[in-house]
């Protein structure tokens, strides 16, 4: 007996820590669930103490026919029993408060008084074993405890049942089913709205601010500063002022962080107010066409409208059968948290079993959403579907369902939407399902069924909304443009790959110059071999089609290198890219990008570049300056351009000269290609200049100022 | 204590706790108190799907945003006004001393400027759209537009960010991956978040990827960016001379290895990294038959555009969008650049308008003819709108428009909104809302309300607070939903 005492006295006391812990760290917890289940044992367990400690109470009126030592034992066990008791009642109220949602002040004082009873009760345990001990402070602490018991079981009892549960039957007046004919519209409509946002505060047990909202005397006597609400007069109102005070306003209302008011219930109320905050006046009293009467019956539509949601009879599949639906290729889920009813989709056709459609029969009951979308369902298997006798929505698009199966689904008379589009479903074999009540939607699009056949069905089944081909445009759109497959500098011996993404399409180009047509121009047929840099134009030509515009586009093919190439003067300083080495070093620029390693600018030098053939210098026969064409940036093509050969820098003559065609207006930026023919020559050094721009043309916005000339690369063929 | 020591306790598993803690039945109580799942056998709910607080309206979003902010004066806000006093000074009754940008606060004059484009009305619902809109003008009735969006934000990267994660600041998770955290992934073969970008041929602004992260959310709730060449997802396939059984085998010894080091440390972002390797491997089956769009018949070619078969295009990207949402992903986020008309207005939005109008019209048909337009949301529109006076030089034939956060248009379709319908208003110069505001936090607040959740109870704990992303503003727009 003295083992278990302390063993207990010591258990108890850890509880009691437990509990104090709780009081004040409460909101640091998360709870599993299975305290969630002890916590939901509160309301059985609390009986205990409350039983015990009347049952001490009743022992110390009598304690008199009792024989001393006896009693004391007894009152001991039922202390201590009381003790325990009451500790692990306000235990599992914790647990209970933690997951459950209550009013915050009402739980506040049950919590607090749960404990205080807690604590007094081994207060009052280890005080009796004690031998010495006052006889006075252990019955008033007694008294203490049945005063506490009484609070605690009171409090409790409102939050459970809610405020006077006991009395009701007494004092409330009857509430009947409301009537559209004889109820006030303030009943009907405005009182909904001030019982969702503002009488959790402003009732009698409340009354903050003295008001108290749910009396319709004391609503228009007002609160502590007078009137809340001044009949035809919404704006001067104290209560519409406060609504429309700013958010952090202290005096805003409803408070910061309670639900607020939208803006449709604030119109309402202030139309209410307006028309003279009448209380008595029924709907069928207002003109049709008055404001507040279409407000108030927006309101109580959509009241009515959000209560709408579908509640289901059946029962929920367990966690562990909804987690066996899920596969990788399969999604299993209940529609929202808490709802019984299920939507299953497939996914991945590859990896579609049939199999896995027949394991859903575990949960045909709940099953109310299918998708089935692309999956190689047949006919056949409709049988399986017809057994979810809830399903509501059905999606079969593009899956092999032919139309034969289809009269085994007339069983679900709950399913409103089924989707057949990307089918070979016929209108005979739709037909057969259309009478299913609650069908409200069929999908028909790219099925065999005609344009006219679905007039004749909606026609049939006026009910349903059938959707079809939505998209019916006769004109002729172009394609687009082919794609050139080959990036940057094209290597020797590569070939140019011409690609289009839509099948049966011609492909058509030129590489003069000149704009391909789509009759004569050389057909693509095989990638095209390219010796020099070339000016590729290519169209995609299709039947049904207009053909696309034209690709244009400078394809650059790598020439003869030099062994050295020299800067004979500097290029300008904001452009000086990579030195002399930028010219052969096969990185393309962007004609919008110009201040990068790619490029080298001039404005007041010239171009001029030397370029050394080792021992055994090639053929050449022509140079291609690659340069930039931005306008609109003052970078031109070059005026002029010369060409010098020689054995050496010294020893030179000019082989080529050319001025260059200038543009007569603005064009949109591009990359060009500046190809100079030469005589066949092996010279070993050869000087390349080129003169930017002297004077802009006047039809230029920096007229008579220097143009800019940009280079990139050259090449030697 | 910093956050990752608090989460790592959290992430400590039954047998881990067990292990290290012995201090008896007082221990475990109160260890369990603090990691729920301690004692318990599942791995918590359903994995990697989070559910609806309430029935949802919509289960996926498309979300087409115009980078670079498309003027709503255009596009679908019709003010004849502007027309009317096109050169007059903007009235100072109007502009009420509001703060410009820098880049016209100092402009000695703001004339007026009138829409150059002709509108017309379309649709039983007589909505007003631009003549460069001929295709979207037709599904007009399918269409809610919301023309009283305004922001806080004026400049472009700011409002990018607000719009996409609910703070102008980056670091916050975006819309895309609190719905993925919310709501997880319907296919597990794909992404639950995808992000497509597409050029505009117009004045452009960049986008980039903290607009599609996941902040401080788990990293898998982050934006998939899709490649814009041809191969849309990188590295999907095999190496050559390698197979998917070799794959699976390296996989399975890899996963072998990071067991261990998770079983040592217990860092969650591990198991992420697990699961993305096998929703990787999925993804080499599921993806190839997405991308594949040369198998699409030839009148879905023709109702996007030729260019939807021309990777990296606004049109292909429709498309894309549409066969991912059809496949079951969440959230899909197109990004279209180049709206940012501050000077030729007339040839740039022409351009703009050419490369998104059919496509995106398309898109709303293609969902609606297969059944999915009710239970997939779109949403069309940019970061704030743009000013009703001229930029710099003004002349009639071109012109060009500032920001102007106070009021623009955006429109939504589809998933639980009303259909053919205008919300909110602008007054006569299009200047300043004067019906139903919608602040940038009610959209987001909105658009989770009707994918089922409340905007306020999706939380996560971070740096000792609870984030959401409406932060602490935020109403449902009711007047909206259907």
């Amino acid at each position: 007996m003295q083992r278990a005492t302390r063993i207990s006295i010591n258990l108890i006391f850890f509880i009691q820590v437990l509990l104090l812990f709780l009081l004040f760290f409460e909101h640091r917890i998360q709870l599993p669930a299975w305290l969630q289940v002890a916590g939901r044992m509160h309301p059985m367990v609390l009986h205990v103490p409350i039983g015990i400690l009347i049952l001490l109470f009743v022992f110390m009126l009598f304690r008199n026919t009792f024989q001393k030592k006896q009693f004391r034992k007894i009152m001991l066990l039922c202390l201590m029993l009381a003790s325990l008791s009451a500790a692990v009642t306000a235990l599992f109220g914790f647990f209970l408060s933690i997951g459950g949602d209550y009013g915050v002040e009402a739980l506040q004082q049950h919590k607090i008084s749960g404990v205080v009873l807690s604590v007094i009760t081994f207060f009052i345990l280890v005080w009796y074993q004690n031998v010495k001990k006052s006889e006075i402070v252990f019955y008033s602490a007694f008294v203490f405890s049945i005063l506490v018991l009484v609070l605690a079981g009171h409090t409790g009892s409102v939050l459970t049942h809610g405020e006077n549960f006991v009395l009701a039957p007494v004092t409330n007046k009857e509430v009947g089913e409301l009537d559209v004919n004889t109820a006030s519209l303030y009943r009907l409509a405005v009182m909904p709205v001030l019982e969702k946002k503002c009488f959790s505060c402003h009732n009698e047990s409340k009354a903050k601010g003295k008001l108290i909202m749910t009396s319709i005397e004391k609503f228009k006597r007002g609160g502590e500063n007078g009137k809340v609400l001044l009949e035809g007069n919404s704006d001067s109102s104290r209560m519409i002022k406060y609504i429309h005070l700013p958010l952090d306003d202290d005096d805003h209302m409803p408070p910061d962080g309670k639900p607020q008011l939208n803006t449709f219930e604030i119109s309402l109320l202030q139309a209410w107010i307006q028309s003279g905050a009448n209380f008595e006046k029924k709907m069928s009293d207002f003109a049709d066409d008055d404001t507040l009467k279409k407000m108030a019956t927006t309101a109580i539509g959509s009241m009515i409208a959000k209560e709408e949601v579908k509640q289901y009879t059946f029962k929920a599949a367990s966690e562990d059968v909804i987690k066996k639906m899920n596969t990788p290729f399969r999604t299993a889920f209940p529609i929202y948290q808490n709802s019984p009813a299920l939507q299953v989709d497939f996914f991945v056709k590859e990896s579609f079993q049939i199999g896995s459609l027949e394991e859903l029969k575990e949960v045909k009951d709940q099953l109310v959403v299918l998708n089935l979308s692309k999956m190689p369902v047949t006919d056949v298997d409709l049988t399986i579907i017809s057994q979810f006798k809830n399903l509501e929505k059905l999606n079969l698009n593009f899956t092999s369902v032919k139309g034969e199966g289809l009269t085994n689904l007339k069983s679900l008379s709950q399913l409103q939407s089924l989707s057949l589009s990307g089918t070979a479903v016929s209108k005979e074999a739709l037909n057969s399902i259309l009478s299913i009540p609650a069908l409200a939607e069929v999908f028909i699009w790219n099925t065999p069924i005609k344009e006219n056949e679905k007039a004749e069905l909606e026609k049939s089944f006026p009910k349903i909304v059938f959707i079809h081909t939505l998209f019916n445009d006769p004109s002729k759109l172009a394609l687009s443009k082919p794609i050139l497959l080959n990036e940057g500098i094209i290597k020797k011996g590569e070939l140019l790959q011409l690609k289009h993404t839509m099948p049966g399409v011609a492909i058509r180009y030129t590489l003069d110059g000149n704009n391909p047509d789509s009759v004569s121009s050389s057909l693509y047929e095989k990638p095209i071999v390219v010796n020099e840099t070339v000016k590729l134009k290519a169209l995609a030509c299709k039947d049904g089609w207009y053909c696309s515009g034209l690709l244009e586009i400078t394809c650059y093919v790598e020439g003869y290198k030099p062994t050295q190439v020299t800067l004979l003067k500097p290029a300008d300083k904001q452009y000086p890219g990579e030195g002399a080495i930028t010219l052969t070093n096969r990185l393309k620029g962007f004609t919008d990008v110009l201040n990068e390693p790619s490029w080298l600018g001039f404005r007041e030098n010239a171009f001029e570049a030397g370029f050394t053939f080792g021992s055994n210098p090639p053929l050449i026969k022509k140079i291609v300056l690659s340069y930039a064409d931005n306008l609109g940036g003052y970078i031109f093509p070059p005026a002029e351009v010369e060409v010098w050969g020689g054995a050496n820098a010294k020893e030179i003559k000019l082989i080529k000269s050319l001025k260059v065609n200038q543009p007569k207006s603005y064009r949109s930026q591009s990359m060009e290609a500046l190809a100079i023919s030469l005589e066949a020559s092996t010279y070993t050094y050869y000087k390349v200049v080129a003169k930017p721009v002297n004077k802009l043309p006047l039809w230029h916005g920096g007229k008579g100022q220097k143009g800019w000339f940009f280079i990139d690369e050259i090449f030697f063929y | 204590m910093s956050k990752e020591f608090i989460d790592h306790r959290f992430h400590i598993t039954r047998r881990h706790f067990l292990g290290k803690v012995s201090l008896g039945l007082g221990s475990v109580a109160l260890g369990s108190l603090l990691i729920p799942d301690l004692l318990s056998k599942s791995e918590g709910p359903i994995q990697g799907l989070g559910l609806p607080h309430f029935a949802p309206k919509a289960k996926r979003v498309i979300y087409l945003f115009q980078n670079g902010a498309p003027s709503q004066l255009e596009s679908f806000d019709y003010k004849p006004m502007l027309n009317k006093m096109t050169g007059q000074e903007l009235p100072a009754s109007i502009r009420m001393g509001q703060r410009l940008t820098g880049m016209t606060a100092n402009q000695a004059k703001f004339p007026l400027v009138g829409s150059n484009f002709k509108f017309n009305q379309y649709g039983k619902s007589g909505a007003w759209v631009s003549e460069i809109f001929p295709n979207i003008a037709k599904v007009t009735d399918d269409i809610c537009f919301i023309k009283s969006m305004h922001t806080e934000a004026i400049n472009h990267d700011p409002a990018l960010t607000f719009m996409q994660t609910g703070a102008q600041q980056g670091n916050r998770p975006s819309m895309g991956a609190w719905l993925s955290y919310g709501l997880g992934s319907e296919n597990k073969n794909l992404p639950a978040y995808c992000v497509l970008l597409s050029r505009g041929r117009g004045n452009g602004q960049g986008v980039y990827s903290k607009l599609w992260t996941n902040g401080f959310l788990d990293s898998v709730h982050q934006g998939v960016q899709f490649s814009s060449s041809e191969e849309r997802v990188l590295y999907l396939k095999d190496p050559e001379g390698r197979d998917r059984a070799d794959r699976r085998k390296m996989l399975d010894n890899l996963a072998q290895l990071n067991d261990l080091n998770y079983k040592e440390f217990g860092d969650p972002e591990i198991q992420t990294r697990v699961q993305q390797y096998e929703m990787a491997y999925r993804m080499q089956t599921a993806v190839p038959e997405l991308t594949d769009l040369t198998k699409e018949p030839d009148n879905i070619i023709k109702m996007y555009g030729a260019d939807c078969l021309v990777p990296g295009t606004y049109a292909a990207n429709c498309l894309l969008a549409r066969k991912l949402s059809e496949a079951g992903v969440r959230f899909v986020q197109l990004y279209h650049q180049g709206w940012d008309q501050h000077g030729n207005m007339t040839g740039e939005m022409t351009l703009q308008a050419e490369d998104v109008d059919r496509s995106t019209a398309a898109l709303i048909m293609d969902l609606k003819q297969r059944g999915l337009l009710d239970e997939t949301l779109v949403i069309w529109g940019g970061e704030f709108g743009r000013t009703n006076y001229c930029q710099g030089s003004f002349s009639k034939d071109n012109y060009g428009r500032d920001h102007h956060p106070r009021a623009y248009t955006i429109w939504m379709a589809g998933g639980g909104v009303k259909s053919g319908i205008t919300y909110g208003e602008t007054d006569e110069f299009g200047y300043n809302i004067v019906k139903d505001p919608v602040h940038v936090n009610d959209f987001h607040a909105t658009i989770l309300h009707l994918m089922g959740l409340n905007h306020e109870q999706l939380t996560y704990k971070h740096l000792g607070r609870r984030y959401k992303l409406t932060d602490v503003a935020g109403k449902v727009v009711e007047g909206i939903l259907s």
